[in-house]
């Protein structure tokens, strides 16, 4: 038997950085990246070869470390906008009151995800311990078995989930313990996670702590396979996938949010699994095929004509469907191609600029270079030099640079919005395509416009070519809005730091940081 | 009933209407110039600005809030062996980087519970004239009332300093809504300042659009007097600058809204303050006019809409907006309050005050107003109030869209969080403000 890719015989999950190597921070090529990031060898070591992994010198990847960090966010909020937008599920935060103050933001994207997926909508129901001082000197227990009895009493959900905090993993809450405790109390599935916010240096280990909750404890351990069921990795993005798949004869069961305890389950279920992003997919995605022995889809992502076609062979492939797919492609290339030539034309001399998560900025920057747009600048949030399946297919930033070709500035920076000046003047693009908060509003008082990417479907496939064209088309007219603003809003930043012209000079000469501040400082005191 | 209390004593909350203390990060970032400094987990000021601003009527973060804020993001590595170096490393390069006058280094939990020194490493800094201050506002302290509270208190300790001085006639500080987290925040200080002024004072804003800065934190200690308008919040301020520049303080704890109130208000102002009253008079006079040109038309309106008006309404939400909006509609406007729900965790010795305001909130009207936190059993006493035979009116939060629609009523959103609305410079107080607030009301009811 080959050697498991993901242990789910422990409650915890190794953060991405150790597990994959993930960095934070980098600025080169993206070839650069390709070569440094060495997929294949790291691909190898996950099935038993390679190089010893992200433990020996040779595989480390080279990081850039600031000594100047902006707010960003934790593993504890993905948990969050993950198992707690379940229907018939409640999470409990076991934390101080102010780790669910994000609750109103979750709350507008559950909303619009079940509306999106034709299911009732209504408000998300995710609980808080509400924890306070004396409770981090006598300890919190009591209030986690009580909150638990609530969430039962009021909701008699399918499951429970726990997400542990900063505050409650510093003074040692046994959440584990008192899982199975509340579990043998009241007879339904409690499952305790360990995303505290300190825990990983990048938030998306948060997508593979609720998925590692959701495979070990919820997913049918004795399944029955559905032969035309294909799990779709996602988030709360419109269902464009059923659509596509549907000439394939193959029904689409969408994990995580807004699924339901029984769609959940019936994971193991499935055909096969595949996703929008591996960046979000790729550990439910193996650690489905690890239990289970349903195969994930191994291609690169849905996006640009060679992305969707790449991922469509892939998935006939296994869905044993190879007769009918050619034909298939080739009808969807004559159907769109039309409409993204005429949009090629329109946006002719356009510059773009994506700032996304990781594997989707692959898939987005494929799309856009599609529609004939220059990219020459770009970041990710975090890199993954491998993804938790290894397979050398699915280097995603590989493939987006053998088709598309380089993109010369290709940087991973955490939604740091003080480099994010410098970055943009670098290749002064037209418009940006954004996901998370943060950026856009310094691109806006820059004059360049933002489209926030909040549909993550958007892109997807042959039509999401030809979807993306036609937005930006509206984006760019807004850039008017966004030159009244460069008139006459002023950046939070010093003309020192806006003058720099390497966003990373911190990292590499953090000396400079001890020139004399006081001058500056006296200035300052004269205005006032 | 004595069932019904028990039950409320449970810790949990469901649909939060508050942050933590560190939410206070809002408050920094409402000062002009002013630049917090989260040392805190990586995720805790974003979440903050997800309640207190963005999902509160898209207010967005300004100058240095949201994802211009610095923060330490304390990892495992800190956790375990100390993040003094990093906040060191932190402040250092803040002063470099980001265009400020005031810098304010706010400690999260994770902060506070490894034992830090933060005041040893900012005094440092204070110590070479650098304006950093600090304060302690792990999340386990409290929401971010208290939070706003502990760190104006460290502004002044550390920022504005001593002061000896003589104080100038004329002047007050305001203490007054908390930046963000009361939606309508940035149009209410445009509002009561400009009341203010009418009646011939010279005002210490201190946040928003209408603030000189730090400059103006400067001049505090100058202030004739200290005007607390809040129900409980800015007590404890006014408390401790009697005590530090010996300056006396006034309490309105009702936000005026109307002409009635608003003129009553400055009544009390003027003769507090012992000035003369010729140029107040003069404009409560105009004021008035105006008011009433408006009020007139609006009453055609209400006199002779035939298809139906609500009559009896609910309000939830922080006592300060809840108080003075609920006693608008029931003193001003005749509507009938059904149930009234504080929803801010009111520090225990401040309620009984507040529970009276409400049992003489108008003639002939007595209210037991609530105090609960947890958004399911509010929602639960939202649904259970008998709103009689007109259509429910419920102003309250975005939390409450799902009872309000069971009831086939009406949501008029009046405080934290509101997802439905786009808020820029809208008031709902004073004598312009009550004029929008009865629009916004009688337009939810004629769609």
């Amino acid at each position: 038997m080959a050697k498991k890719k993901i242990n789910l015989n422990l409650s915890s999950v190794d953060n991405r950085e150790m597990r994959l190597g993930s960095i934070i921070s980098w600025d080169g090529s993206a070839s650069e990246l390709v070569e440094a990031s060495n997929y294949d060898i790291r691909g190898q070591k996950k099935t038993g070869g390679g190089c010893g992994g992200g433990k020996g010198a040779g595989c480390k990847l080279c990081e850039l470390n600031m000594p100047f960090n902006q707010q960003t966010m934790c593993s504890h909020s993905i948990v969050g906008c993950q198992v707690g937008n379940l229907p018939d599920c409640i999470l409990i935060e076991h934390s101080p009151i102010g780790c669910s103050a994000i609750h109103p933001r979750f709350n507008l994207g559950f909303r619009i995800g079940l509306m999106r997926r034709g299911k009732k909508v209504e408000n998300i129901q995710i609980f808080s311990t509400n924890l306070l001082e004396r409770d981090m000197v006598f300890g919190a227990s009591d209030k986690l078995r009580r909150s638990i009895r609530d969430a039962w009493e009021r909701f008699h959900p399918k499951a429970i989930f726990i997400s542990m905090s900063c505050s409650t993993a510093i003074i040692g809450e046994d959440i584990e313990s008192i899982a199975m405790e509340m579990e043998e109390e009241l007879g339904v599935t409690v499952i305790p996670l360990f995303c505290e916010g300190f825990r990983s240096k990048h938030w998306s280990t948060g997508f593979d702590i609720s998925q590692h909750g959701v495979v070990r404890q919820i997913v049918n351990k004795n399944p029955k396979k559905q032969e035309d069921l294909i799990n779709i990795v996602a988030l709360w993005g419109t269902d464009y996938f059923t659509e596509m798949l549907r000439p394939l004869g193959l029904r689409v069961n969408y994990l995580i949010d807004m699924a339901s305890y029984d769609e959940l389950a019936q994971a193991s279920e499935a055909a096969a699994t595949a996703t929008f992003c591996h960046t979000l997919g790729s550990y439910m995605a193996t650690a489905l095929e690890d239990e289970y022995g349903v195969p994930q889809i191994d291609a690169p992502q849905p996006y640009g004509f060679a992305g969707t076609d790449d991922w469509l062979r892939e998935i006939a492939k296994v869905m044993g469907k190879e007769d009918i797919i050619e034909d298939y492609i080739a009808r969807e290339h004559a159907r769109v191609l039309p409409k993204i030539e005429e949009l090629r034309e329109k946006l002719k001399g356009i510059k773009g600029f994506v700032a996304t998560g990781s594997a989707y900025a692959h898939g987005m920057i494929s799309v856009i270079r599609e529609l004939g747009i220059e990219v020459d600048g770009s970041i990710v949030f975090h890199h993954d030099p491998v993804y938790d399946s290894g397979t050398s297919n699915q280097n995603t930033l590989k493939h987006l640079v053998e088709n598309y070709g380089e993109i010369d500035h290709f940087t991973v920076s955490k939604t740091q919005q003080f480099q994010f000046y410098g970055l943009l003047k670098r290749v002064n693009p037209d418009f940006i395509i954004i996901r998370h908060n943060g950026l856009a509003p310094l691109a806006a008082k820059i004059g360049i416009p933002a489209f926030a990417m909040g549909d993550e479907h958007f892109p997807v496939g042959y039509d999401g070519i030809v979807r993306v064209g036609e937005a930006l088309i509206e984006i760019l007219a807004r850039k008017k809005f966004n030159q009244v603003l460069q008139r006459h809003v002023k950046l939070p930043y010093t003309d020192w730091w806006l003058s720099q012209e390497d966003p990373f000079i911190l990292a590499k000469q953090p000396e400079i940081l001890d020139d004399p501040i006081e001058a500056v400082i006296a200035e300052k005191k004269n205005a006032v | 009933m004595t069932e019904v209390k028990k039950k409320k004593k449970g810790n949990s909350i469901v649909h939060p209407r508050y942050g933590c203390a560190i939410g206070a990060v809002n408050t920094v970032a409402a000062i002009p110039r002013g630049i917090p400094i989260g040392n805190c987990g990586p995720g805790c000021a974003d979440k903050q600005y997800f309640m207190i601003s963005f999902e509160n009527g898209f207010q967005g973060a300004g100058y240095s809030g949201g994802g211009a804020l610095p923060s330490s993001n304390l990892g495992e590595n800190e956790i375990v062996f100390g993040g003094q170096n990093k906040l060191d490393d932190l402040i250092k390069s803040s002063l470099k980087i980001m265009d400020g006058d005031l810098f304010v280094v706010l400690t999260g939990c994770s902060g506070e519970l490894i034992g830090d020194d933060v005041g040893s490493i900012v005094r440092k800094y204070q110590d070479k004239g650098y304006p950093v201050v600090y304060a302690d506002t792990a999340g386990f302290k409290g929401n971010n009332l208290i939070g706003h509270e502990i760190v104006v208190k460290a502004i002044i300790d550390q920022f504005v300093g001593e002061f000896h001085g003589k104080k100038k006639k004329g002047l007050i500080n305001l203490w007054f809504e908390i930046p963000y987290f009361h939606t309508n925040w940035r149009g209410d200080y445009i509002e009561l300042k400009r009341i203010l002024e009418g009646a011939g004072f010279e005002v210490n804003v201190l946040f928003g659009s209408e603030s000189k800065g730090v400059e103006e934190w400067k001049s505090i200690p100058k202030a004739q007097f200290n005007l607390v308008v809040s129900p409980w919040v800015g007590l404890e301020t006014a408390e401790y600058l009697k005590e530090k520049y010996s300056q006396p303080f006034l309490h309105i704890p009702v936000i005026p809204i109307g002409e009635e109130q608003t003129t009553e208000f400055i009544r009390k102002v003027v003769a507090f303050a012992g000035i003369d009253n010729k140029k107040a008079e003069k404009f409560i006079e105009a004021e008035a006019e105006r008011y009433y040109y408006f009020l007139e038309h609006f009453s055609e309106f209400f006199s002779e809409y035939w298809f139906g008006l609500p009559a009896r309404f609910t309000s939830v939400g922080e006592a300060a907006y809840n108080i003075s909006i609920t006693k608008f509609l029931t003193d001003q406007v005749g509507l009938i309050p059904v149930k009234q729900i504080i929803t801010d965790n009111t520090p225990e010795k401040y309620r009984e005050g507040i529970r009276e305001l409400y049992r003489n909130i108008s003639d002939g009207v007595s209210l037991e107003v609530d105090f609960i936190e947890d958004g399911y059993l509010i929602e639960q006493e939202v649904k259970n109030a008998d709103y009689g035979s007109s259509v429910p009116l419920v102003l309250a939060s975005s939390w409450e869209a799902d009872v309000v629609q069971e009831l086939k009523g009406l949501l008029v959103p009046i405080g934290t969080p509101i997802t439905s609305e786009v808020v820029l410079n809208r008031s709902y107080i004073g004598y312009n403000g009550a004029l929008t607030l009865l629009e916004r009301v009688y337009t939810a009811t004629v769609k």
